[in-house]
């Protein structure tokens, strides 16, 4: 296989049309890292609230055959392990980061747990006649040549994806809760003296977390496949996180980041079949995120000391002439 | 009838700090009352219980007659009293008109905020009362000035018509101090009432109809402003306090041990704190730094202890420039610092004495012998330690959290004095302790001045300044105004007048002295 | 009574009962669910480690892998860093160890010290990345060293599946290891012994690394606690301001905790490929990605109690096995117990008790205001 064979994939609708999909997954846990850390209660337990969310998808696809009625139990079961998370380091005290583990502990052994004692497999439930969710295909957009496929034909959940940026972004913006979030996450005394109830924000703030992170699960378990495998979210809610620390805090940059990422993914997918081995190329989402962090950092430190420079040489002047 | 009646008001802190004693204060309303009084002395703490983030130990508050009680700043909101903190309570990120309509957003019929009306609110209140700002500004990006008035306007918004201002000019130029003031104006001519705290006396005489000053928690008095003038409120402020009298040996001055030239430091917020400072240090006496906090002593100490690094100048030891050194080429050197907040520098609370005893000569023999440390030496050093200072404890492997203040203090003395120090940097070293600790303290540092070494005490208490130094000078706003090379000739008032700005040595008068 | 119930030492202990009591609890309430032989199930959970000599093997086995993991989290810890690319380093070890224990044309007296010197190299140079961003441009550690794990992972296939995958094997492994760089048992090779020894010798993989763990125990504990690189870390971890201002790199300190501990999950990546796998395969260091923050939080983050908490979730991690052999629970109910024990110990205001372990970095709270993770 050539570079010229890749390199014309790349730039194929094909491909263009999988990144889509493949930022699907990322986006979900990033959108929900992102509500958290934006209210000052990041979420470190994204990766185990997909694992829930794709897996109560399944099941309860699988048993009561209804798609929709799936999706409901599988963002119930994301909130529900979110507020596990809110309960053990509000209420308890937990620290944050220990707590997240012990969730992802538990979801990690708890959903191969369950699989087994269900259906006794632990691999993945491919036995089970679970559901997907429908691809969206949009009249008109779907025929027109190169851009058609790229925008249509989706499952649902990757339309779902690109509008929860949106719904998020207004949420943080014009309605009265996400701001109150942000404000608590920036200077919860301020938020204080205003009469805002931290606590009952940083709760709402990670429910919506575990919202969204289930969502990423289910975009797994019920679109990419159509199963639930163990630790099938493969460290995407890890690079929600990495996405959200590389996203200031605002949906558009950390829909960059996620994309950025997912793009890598679909890269490697699309370079396994040139010569260069599956497994470094399968590296290249986690390196970018390193790189990305090691940029951002060298970025902040420059800008502050620049800000510091600048001030000291206008101040200099100002206090030169006072001092006259 | 006052509009506000502050009776008999105390408050005791947990740990023993009797921050206001059976204090009276009252405020008629639409005047403009400053409250003045040094670091300590009670001001802050008092209007804090006034806007309900304290509760006082004891004493009522009455506003136009009816007893209230705050259990919290929205208690107080509800009564219509606004603050406006010295520590700005502002969302960096949000724009002007969200600060201002934070908690409380106007709604759309949608139930999205209304973004229109959060700015036509803020013109609308910035008209009528003169307080220029920007609604769609980021406050990240504003300067202090109008991020003040934003505050104001915050208040406003919740229909306050008592506003108190911790220090607001602390961080302004002059003119925004003037635009302030116009503010002020304005808003006392719509029926507002304003308390004023400040420690700067040229606005007091300026702005204010009233002034009450208060000394160590305790209420002074209260007089009309146009009956004072401003050394007196300055004496008023700063008292005749003989507090321990130290009995000091004659000075024994020896050589020039530390030079300090031309120190700049400006902060990261781009604001000039130091502004060329410039004094010499000798050995066997102790150079006391007067000055109101604020006005630069914490940064000059970090930067010459190698905590920060210094934009400018000189500060040679040795003959050598420490600035911009590490900590430990700085220690290496024999300067000891003992730093003025001991919980965040000068101690590890939740480790043991004696380990906290040996961070700087954890790796010296006979504590470290090649490839192991020898902890029954660090016993013995710990307990020689203990006993030499007098440090209140049966153990020294407990932690120094089991400590109270004073002895968590003297642990952070005691290490650094033991260090054998050629020059000793020693900040607000009897704040916060007990009197017996803060005796021991003083007894200990003219001790080591006596025996030679030189010691620059930095303290936002002037009597501590005035019976343990022999040389002061005076720091006000990043610059030495004014150098005393005999302490003992010195007066609180003369000294309050340097310290507040009020006057100033030209600098060939303090170069002969320095 | 009361004083004794004031103790902190006393407090800390009853804690950590409690919450093993309930965790256990929660475990066996579980299994009475979703088994159908809940009793057999549970019993082979609680006793089966001890039941036969193999199982008491896997049981040392498994803990002595969770003592260098625990002593390596440990270390970093005890400096208040969130270091967790213990996996990373912990398969690439593996896979050094065993490549040199292979490959390498010596007699096994210089091979087998060669092998592990191997993985420890290795294993320090892959966390040299993580710990200089952290330590000089304040880069969150925690997310570097989760993306470098998962790189690891990729890597170790990758050089497995490359260069020393087994021509007609059934799986993704390698040769095995040879003979005579296979650790021998523990027992000693003493005339009285003999029988002993010949039955741990046929039954169970335990292998002198026994005696690596226990002095990897005193060394770290020394180590930490004995010498002025140890003040260093634990001063940066009491108060990193404080440290600084004592005069301590505080940097070169940062960097330094987290390279020291790559020596120990060497140990553990040396310990999986000679001993218990003895040859390099897929997946062999599944399950023990976070299990040395699991041991360190148990321990009370004090090497000396690494090798009790180590045994500990060893024979439950050895009894989950036998469980699943012998009755409808599968293994990762072991986690799940895990998972609430964990939450139980550090829930701080539901036994209040004074002890913290791990708090959260004042450095990523600095880093609060850039906007970065919190």
């Amino acid at each position: 296989m050539t570079l010229d064979f890749v390199l014309r994939g790349i730039f194929s609708t094909f491909f263009l049309a999988s990144v889509i999909r493949i930022c699907t997954p990322i986006i979900f846990p990033s959108m929900g890292g992102l509500v958290a850390a934006a209210a000052g209660v990041s979420n470190m337990a994204l990766e185990g609230i997909m694992l829930w969310g794709a897996f109560t998808g399944v099941f309860v696809s699988a048993y009561t055959g209804n798609v929709w009625l799936a999706v409901l139990a599988g963002c119930l079961a994301g909130i529900l392990v979110a507020l596990l998370l809110a309960v053990a380091h509000l209420q308890f005290g937990s620290d944050r980061f220990l707590a997240g583990l012990a969730v992802n502990l538990f979801s990690s052994g708890g959903t191969v747990f369950l699989m087994y004692s269900l259906i006794g497999e632990k691999g993945n439930t491919s036995t089970l006649a679970s559901l997907s969710v429908p691809n969206v295909v949009i009249p008109f957009i779907h025929d027109i040549p190169v851009l058609g496929p790229i925008l249509s034909g989706h499952p649902v959940f990757t339309y779902i994806a690109f509008f929860s940026v949106w719904v998020i972004y207004i949420l943080m913006y014009r309605t009265r809760l996400g701001v109150h979030m942000r404000a608590v996450g920036e200077n919860p005394a301020a938020a204080t003296t205003l009469g805002i109830n931290v606590h009952r924000v940083q709760y709402i703030a990670l429910a919506i977390s575990g919202f969204f992170a289930a969502l990423g699960g289910m975009s797994l378990s019920m679109a990419y496949l159509q199963m639930f495998q163990r630790e099938m979210a493969a460290g995407r809610g890890w690079i929600g996180i990495a996405a959200v620390n590389l996203g200031a805090l605002r949906p558009i940059p950390t829909l960059i980041a996620a994309m950025v990422f997912g793009f890598a993914d679909a890269l490697a997918n699309q370079l396994g079949s040139l010569n260069i081995p599956s497994q470094l190329v399968q590296s290249i989402p986690y390196a970018t995120t390193v790189i990305g962090l090691a940029v951002y950092s060298i970025q902040q430190r420059r800008v502050a000391i620049e800000r510091q420079k600048k001030y000291a040489s206008a101040h200099y002047e100002e206090a030169a002439s006072e001092a006259e | 009838m006052p509009l506000i009646e502050m009776k008999n008001i105390s408050k005791i802190y947990d740990n023993g700090v009797v921050a206001n004693d059976h204090v009276n204060f009252s405020v008629e309303k639409g005047e403009i009352h400053a409250l003045v009084g040094e670091n300590g002395a009670g001001k802050s703490t008092l209007m804090k219980i006034l806007y309900g983030i304290e509760q006082p130990t004891e004493g009522q508050i009455l506003i136009n007659g009816k007893e209230v009680s705050f259990r919290s700043s929205l208690d107080a909101i509800d009564e219509k009293i606004g603050m406006v903190h010295q520590n700005f309570m502002l969302i960096p990120s949000f724009s002007v008109a969200d600060n201002i309509v934070l908690g409380n957003e106007p709604l759309q019929t949608n139930k999205l905020i209304d973004k229109k009306r959060s700015v036509e609110i803020t013109e609308e209140l910035s008209k009528t009362y003169g307080l220029n700002v920007i609604p769609e500004a980021i406050v990240d990006s504003i300067n202090v000035g109008m991020r003040q008035r934003v505050e104001i306007i915050k208040m406003l918004y919740r229909e306050a018509e008592i506003l108190i201002m911790d220090e607001p000019t602390a961080v302004l130029t002059p003119q925004e101090t003037q635009d302030l003031f116009n503010a002020i104006h304005k808003l006392v001519e719509q029926g507002k009432t304003v308390i004023f705290i400040t420690h700067k006396l040229r606005e007091v005489k300026e702005i204010s109809d009233r002034v009450t000053v208060m000394r160590l928690g305790k209420m002074i008095g209260t007089v009309d402003t146009k009956d004072v003038t401003r050394e007196q409120i300055a004496n008023m402020m700063v008292g005749r306090e003989v507090f321990l009298d130290i009995t000091k040996p004659k000075i024994n001055r020896g050589q020039k041990r530390m030079t300090v030239k031309d120190l700049t430091y400006v902060s990261e917020t781009g604001t000039p704190v130091l502004r060329g400072v410039n004094f010499n240090l000798y050995s066997g006496e102790v150079l006391g730094i007067a000055g109101v906090e604020g006005n630069g002593q914490t940064e000059l100490v970090e930067v010459i202890t190698g905590l920060k690094s210094a934009t400018g100048g000189e500060v040679l030891v040795h003959e050598k420039n420490i600035l911009n050194r590490t900590p430990r080429e700085i220690r290496m050197m024999k300067v000891a610092h003992i730093p003025e907040d001991r919980l965040t520098n000068g101690v590890a609370v939740n480790a043991s004495i004696e380990e906290n005893l040996i961070v700087d000569r954890y790796f010296k023999k006979p504590l470290n012998k090649g490839l192991l440390m020898d902890y029954k030496e660090v016993n013995k050093h710990s307990d020689a330690l203990i006993k030499q200072f007098s440090i209140k404890t049966p153990d020294g492997k407990l932690p120094v959290s089991s400590l109270s203040g004073g002895n968590m203090q003297k642990v952070v003395v005691a290490r650094e004095l033991s260090s054998d120090p050629y020059v000793l940097i020693a900040s607000q070293p009897t704040r916060g302790i007990d009197v017996g600790a803060t005796e021991y303290i003083r007894e200990q540092l003219v001790k080591y001045r006596t025996d030679g070494v030189a010691v620059l005490l930095v303290s936002a208490d002037l009597s501590e300044v005035m019976s343990l130094s022999d040389r002061i000078v005076t720091l006000y706003e990043g610059k030495i105004t004014g150098v005393f090379p005999d302490a003992s000739k010195a007066t609180e008032e003369e000294l309050g007048l340097y310290m507040l700005g009020l006057k100033e040595q030209t600098a060939e008068e303090m170069e002969k002295v320095l | 009574m009361k004083k004794f119930f004031d103790s902190k030492n006393v407090r800390s202990f009853l804690r950590i009962v409690l919450a093993l009591t309930i965790g256990l609890t929660f475990g066996f309430v579980i299994t009475l669910i979703v088994s159908d032989e809940p009793m057999v199930a549970y019993k082979a959970f609680l006793f089966g480690p001890l039941s036969q000599l193999n199982r008491i093997g896997d049981w040392l086995e498994e803990s002595l892998t969770l003592i260098f993991l625990g002593l390596a989290i440990t270390i970093v810890f005890s400096a208040k860093q969130f270091y967790i690319g213990l996996e990373g380093q912990m398969i690439l070890s593996a896979l050094a160890t065993g490549a040199v224990a292979i490959y390498m044309p010596a007699p096994p007296i210089i091979r087998v010290p060669l092998a592990f010197l191997a993985g420890m190299v290795v294993a320090v140079l892959w966390a040299l990345i993580p710990a200089l961003l952290k330590a000089y441009l304040g880069a969150s550690e925690l997310v570097t060293s989760l993306m470098f794990n998962t790189m690891a992972l990729r890597l170790f296939e990758f050089l497995l599946r490359t260069y020393l995958q087994l021509p007609n094997a059934n799986g993704i492994m390698s040769e095995r290891v040879p003979e005579d760089a296979r650790l021998r048992t523990f027992i000693p090779n003493l005339p009285f012994l003999e029988e002993t020894r010949n039955a741990w010798s046929k039954a169970t993989n335990v292998s002198w690394m026994v005696y690596v763990a226990i002095g990897a125990v005193l060394l770290a504990y020394i180590l930490l606690y004995k010498t002025k690189f140890g003040y260093e870390i634990r001063a940066v971890g009491a108060n990193a301001k404080f440290a600084k201002y004592g005069g301590i790199n505080v940097k070169r300190t940062i960097v330094a905790s987290i390279l020291v501990s790559g020596v120990f999950s060497a140990l553990a990546g040396s310990h999986l490929v000679l001993a218990i796998t003895e040859r390099i395969v897929q997946g062999m260091a599944f399950g023990f990605g976070f299990e040395g923050i699991n041991i360190s939080i148990l321990s009370g983050n004090n090497p000396l109690g690494v090798p009790i908490a180590s045994l500990f979730y060893g024979y439950l991690r050895a009894g989950s096995d036998v469980m699943e052999r012998a009755s409808d629970v599968s293994r990762e109910l072991v986690f799940v117990v895990q998972a609430a024990v964990l939450l139980l110990l550090t829930a701080e205001r539901l036994l209040p008790v004074v002890q913290q372990v791990v708090t959260t970095d004042e450095e990523e709270a600095a880093q609060l205001e850039k906007g970065s993770v919190k």
